[in-house]
Formats: C-alpha cells, sequence, structure tokens
C-alpha cells in the first residue's frame, strides 16, 4: 500500500540529510506509526509519501503508484492531517470542510452527509460555523482531521495529529481509527508520544531519518526486553531525547 | 524588545538587503526623473512670417528669430511643420502644442517701431491636458517674442486641445487612479496569496488535486473581484465626489481599469512565488508603485526625464494606465486612439501570467 526504497532526502544542497536510506512497507487495513524524536526525519517523510516533496533518491510508492510522478493519479484517494492545523483561520469549520470536499470533487450532497458523520463522530457538532481562528486547540485538530478524513480517502497521513487532544476524545479517536482501518483504510501516524504510537498495529523507529527497527507494539518490546514502547524507544536511541 | 526585532530583521536577509536596498534605488529614481526643470517639450512652429524689407537690401523677419530663440531653449523641442499638420500632431499627442508666427509679423513689428497703431496675431494650439505644461511652453513663446523683437502689440490666440483647460484636480486624477490601482491592488494581492503560505496551508493544498495552474487561476480570479470593487470605489470617488472630467465612454474608461488591474493582480501572483512571507510580500509592493510614480509620467513628463530614463518609462505597465486614462478621461479618446496602449496592458497581463505560471510551486521544494 505505501512503500519506500532507500528513500533520501536532502536539504540546503546536501548539507542536511532528513532522511537516509528509508525502507519500509506499509500493508493495506493497517495502522502504521512512525516515531521518533522531533527532526528525526517523521514529516520530511510523510511529505514525499503525499508528493509534497520529491525524493533525493530512493523511490516511494503509494496506492501502488510511484511518487511523486503519479501524484495526479494518487492526491484524490489519500487524506492529509498535517503536523500545523493547516487551516483556514478566518473562514468557518463549514467553510473550510466545504473548501477542502470541492477540492476533492465531492458533491454538496455527499459533502452534508459526511461533514455532519464527521462531526459527531469527532464531537464539532455545533461549531460548525465557528471561526477556526475561536476554535480551542484541540478543535482544530479535530477539524484539520475532519477536512482529511471527509472524502473518505483509501489512505490517511495524520502527521502528530493526535497531539493536543485530551486523554479522553483521544481514546475515542483510535477506537475510530480502528474502525476505519477495519473497513480497509491504511493509516500512516506519526507521533513522538510513545505511549499512543502502542496502539498501532506496526511501529516504526526513526532515527536521524534512518529506521532503526520495526515491529508489532508487543514484539518490539519482547525484542528489547523492556516493558513500554517508551523504552524500546530510549534504547534504541542510545536516550538521546535531543534532536537527532 | 528593541534586541529582539532588530535580531529577527537581521535573520531575514532579504528583508534586510530591502532595508537598504529599496530606499537606494527609490532614492536614486527620484532623484534622476525630478531632478530638472520640465524640458523639451515638443512643439511645432509653422513660421509664415514673409519678413519685411525696412530699407533697400536688409530684410527684417522677426519670425526667424523667434524661431531661433525657441530651438536654443532647452524648455521646448521645436519641429518645423505646417499649423494643420502640427494641429493633428497635438490631437494625436505626438506634440504638445503648434504655434503659428503669421506672414505679417515682420511688418507689424516695423510699423509698431515706427509707432504705427497696429498688431499681429500669432496662434497657438495646445494640449490643456497638462498646465505646468501648457505654462512652460507659453513661457517659453513669450521669452522668444521678447527676445527677438519689440514687439509688444500682439495678441496671442490660444486655442486648447481636447475641448478646453482642465482643472489641476482633472489633469491628476486619472495618474492618481492608475497609481491607486498599482499600489493598492498589487498590495492586497500580494499579501492574500503569501498568507497562504504563513498560514500552513499551502503544503497540505500540495498534498490535493489541486494542481499549480489551477490555484494560480483562482487566485488570479479572486483577486481580479477584489480589483474590480477598487476600480468601482477609485472611480465613483473620482467621478462621483470629485466630478472628474470624463470626456470618453465611461465604459472604456472601466475595461482599461479592469484590464490594468487583471495586469497588477497577475504581477502580484507572480512576485508572490518569491516572497516567504508577508513582510516581504508587503515590501514588494512600494518597491513596484514609487518607481512606476516617478518614471510613468505620473509627476514628470516623459520626454522631460533623461535621456536614458526614458526607455524605462515605456517598459513600465503604469506609463500605459497613466495614458489610458489620460486618453479617455480628459482627450476623449476612443478603442480605436487606445488600441495600442490597451494591446500593451493585454500584453503585459499575458506576459506576467506567463511569468507566474512558469514559476508557481506546486511542491514544497520545487
Amino acid at each position: 500500500m505505501i512503500e519506500c526504497e532507500n528513500l533520501v532526502k536532502e536539504f540546503n544542497e546536501g548539507k542536511l540529510r532528513a532522511v537516509n536510506g528509508l525502507t519500509l512497507n506499509i500493508r493495506k487495513g493497517e495502522i502504521y506509526a512512525l516515531i521518533g524524536a522531533n527532526g528525526s526525519g517523521k514529516t520530511t517523510t510523510v511529505n514525499m509519501m503525499t508528493g509534497a516533496l520529491v525524493p533525493t533518491s530512493g523511490r516511494v510508492s503509494v496506492l501502488g503508484i510511484e511518487m511523486p510522478h503519479g501524484k495526479h493519479l494518487v492526491s484524490g484517494r489519500i487524506g492529509v492531517a498535517p503536523q500545523e492545523y493547516s487551516l483556514y483561520s478566518d473562514l468557518t469549520l463549514e467553510q473550510n470542510a466545504s473548501f477542502f470536499a470541492k477540492l476533492y470533487g465531492m458533491d454538496s450532497k455527499r459533502f452534508g452527509r459526511r461533514f455532519g458523520e464527521l462531526n459527531d463522530i469527532l464531537r464539532l457538532r455545533g461549531r460548525e460555523h465557528s471561526l477556526v481562528s475561536n476554535l480551542s486547540g484541540g478543535m482544530k485538530r479535530r477539524a484539520s482531521i475532519e477536512c482529511a478524513l471527509l472524502h473518505e480517502p483509501e489512505v490517511v497521513f495524520f502527521d502528530e495529529a493526535t497531539v493536543g487532544i485530551d486523554p479522553v476524545l483521544r481514546a475515542f479517536l483510535w477506537d475510530y481509527f480502528r474502525s476505519l482501518r477495519s473497513n480497509g483504510l491504511t493509516i500512516l501516524l506519526t507521533s513522538h508520544v510513545m505511549d499512543e504510537a502502542g496502539k498501532a498495529d506496526r511501529i516504526g523507529l526513526l532515527r536521524a531519518g534512518k529506521l532503526v527497527d520495526e515491529g508489532e507494539p508487543n514484539t518490539l518490546m519482547a525484542r528489547h526486553n523492556v516493558r513500554s514502547i517508551e523504552d524500546v524507544f530510549l534504547k534504541l536511541s542510545g536516550k538521546e531525547l535531543t534532536d537527532a | 524588545m528593541a534586541g529582539r526585532v532588530l535580531a529577527q530583521i537581521r535573520r531575514d536577509r532579504r528583508t534586510l538587503a530591502m532595508l537598504f536596498a529599496m530606499p537606494a534605488v527609490v532614492m536614486l529614481i527620484f532623484g534622476f526623473a525630478l531632478g530638472g526643470q520640465v524640458s523639451n517639450v515638443p512643439i511645432v512652429v509653422d513660421n509664415q512670417d514673409a519678413g519685411y524689407g525696412a530699407s533697400p537690401g536688409t530684410t527684417l523677419n522677426v519670425g526667424s528669430h523667434i524661431l531661433s530663440s525657441l530651438q536654443t531653449d532647452s524648455a521646448v523641442s521645436v519641429t518645423t511643420g505646417s499649423f494643420a499638420s502640427g494641429k493633428q500632431g497635438v490631437d494625436s499627442g505626438a506634440y504638445f502644442a503648434v504655434v503659428l508666427i503669421p506672414s505679417n509679423f515682420s511688418q507689424v513689428a516695423f510699423k509698431q517701431i515706427q509707432g504705427q497703431n497696429v498688431s499681429a496675431v500669432i496662434q497657438l494650439y495646445i494640449d490643456g491636458t497638462k498646465p505646468s505644461i501648457a505654462a512652460t511652453v507659453l513661457g517659453a513663446l513669450q521669452g522668444a517674442i521678447q527676445n527677438s523683437s519689440r514687439v509688444k502689440g500682439f495678441s496671442l490666440v490660444q486655442q486648447y486641445a481636447y475641448g478646453g483647460k482642465f482643472s489641476g484636480l482633472d489633469v491628476s486624477l486619472p495618474s492618481v487612479i492608475a497609481f491607486v490601482l498599482t499600489f493598492l491592488v498589487l498590495l492586497i494581492s500580494l499579501l492574500t496569496v503569501s498568507r497562504e503560505t504563513t498560514s500552513g496551508t499551502l503544503p497540505r493544498l500540495y498534498t490535493t488535486p489541486l494542481t499549480a495552474v489551477e490555484r494560480l487561476v483562482g487566485y488570479t480570479l479572486s483577486l481580479l473581484v477584489v480589483g474590480v470593487m477598487m476600480v468601482v470605489v477609485v472611480l465613483a470617488v473620482g467621478i462621483g465626489l470629485f466630478g472628474a472630467v470624463v470626456r470618453g465612454d465611461p465604459l472604456l474608461l472601466f475595461g482599461a481599469a479592469v484590464l490594468y488591474a487583471l495586469s497588477q493582480v497577475l504581477l502580484a501572483v507572480f512576485l508572490s512565488n518569491f516572497a516567504r512571507n508577508e513582510f516581504q510580500a508587503v515590501q514588494l509592493a512600494p518597491l513596484i508603485a514609487l518607481p512606476s510614480m516617478a518614471l510613468s509620467g505620473m509627476l514628470v513628463p516623459i520626454f522631460s526625464l533623461p535621456a536614458w530614463i526614458q526607455p524605462i518609462s515605456k517598459v513600465i505597465p503604469m506609463y500605459y494606465a497613466n495614458q489610458l486614462f489620460e486618453g479617455i478621461m480628459l482627450k476623449g479618446y476612443g478603442v480605436c486612439s487606445m488600441a495600442f496602449d490597451l494591446l500593451v496592458v493585454v500584453t503585459i497581463a499575458v506576459l506576467f501570467l506567463a511569468l507566474a505560471m512558469t514559476t508557481v510551486k506546486d511542491r514544497m521544494d520545487a
């Protein structure tokens, strides 16, 4: 569903290598968590997968289509909730959602149905006509997720998208993600919150742009003989919690 | 606080460069453009003076002296020709004035010296759309007559082209409208487009099916609506409140203003590709608008600018906006007379569109 092979991304004329030979394979209907410290290359990897960045070398494909060349074939089938809210703060929630729905070619009837459904699920009912600038941080995050899911994508990328959401709602969201997965949706999420990543089907640990380990949460913990994903991360990163 | 602000400015190299470059560039342009007086005003002189034989072997020709005096005056640039063709030249905008010195001028001058009470008539057909230049031409002509003869009893018959004399407000408004559209349409357009970058929504748009060209068209259409609204406001205030003269077709004026606003929107969309934030974008508007003001003929007529600057004026879009608005509002020109300037503005718009399309980004690292 999502494949990377020796993926490399350099910036500043090669002075900074943000992603360094990343190889991974995410299966259809899987919730995959890419975790790592700030600056480990998570967002850069997602940007290459969504076609927003061009790899320096290596290859990446989404839905079996090479990116970024096949971006025009893929972009309508994926949803992205970026690390920043990436919403128009001077428009209402409904205006934002409607704008993104139109970009994905949704008609007003389908939009109305999906917008209503997602407002209930994401607990945004009653805030449709609020300016995004007047929403709380958690609501903005949910609004961003809503805009990524409106057009019923096959693959969705959540880049730190559950950060800032209260624990109750986060648990609720994870239940929702699992229900989406059972309907065949593939989810790639990035996070630096380790306990959250433990809820994913599989985890990839990223350090300095490289995948240092990968597997199911229990397998990883057993392999490294620790009791939490955070301990796995600390063990693999040499307890360096600073930016890579 | 002050240290923090200065540190931020120092960090933004483009802003830092603009901080020093912009005042220097603007001062240089204004210095060169406004440094001199009105000069080289193109006029036609039709000297029909046949001269007068005051005594055997000597012929007095005051008209030739006047012509010579005008030819050495830097305020005007003299071409000799017939009064009729000169009038056509003034009507078409090629010349600013045409002077007719009558055939009996020297004779009248001689008779006046002898104490006879006679008078001569000098005809002047002059563009009344620029009072300050008209005053310069009039001053040069009166100076030349006084230098060349003692003729005092002449009457100057002035006829104004384009239907008469205009008030200072009338002659200023066309270029003021051009400047307002240049500055405000650019500023608002630059701010609107660059806000997409600073709000963080642009990276999200890169992941959607929206193509770069569709995004560009979207910006252009929405900003054109804003531009049209500005045109309506500017014309409503200029004409409705200040009673600006519109001798030509108001619809043509509106169409020309909208066309010019479109060219400025496309320029802004193109330039916004190079601005990383709203601060940088805001600085681009005066960088374009102020030199346009100095070099487009708004403050100083093009023919009075230094010779090496004059070709630069012809590549400034606002020059053609001035020509259009002045032509339609003051001279009453129609589509045919304005075809060249309209075509140039269309070409400028197409050029900016092409530049915007070739530089628009469709991904973060483009």
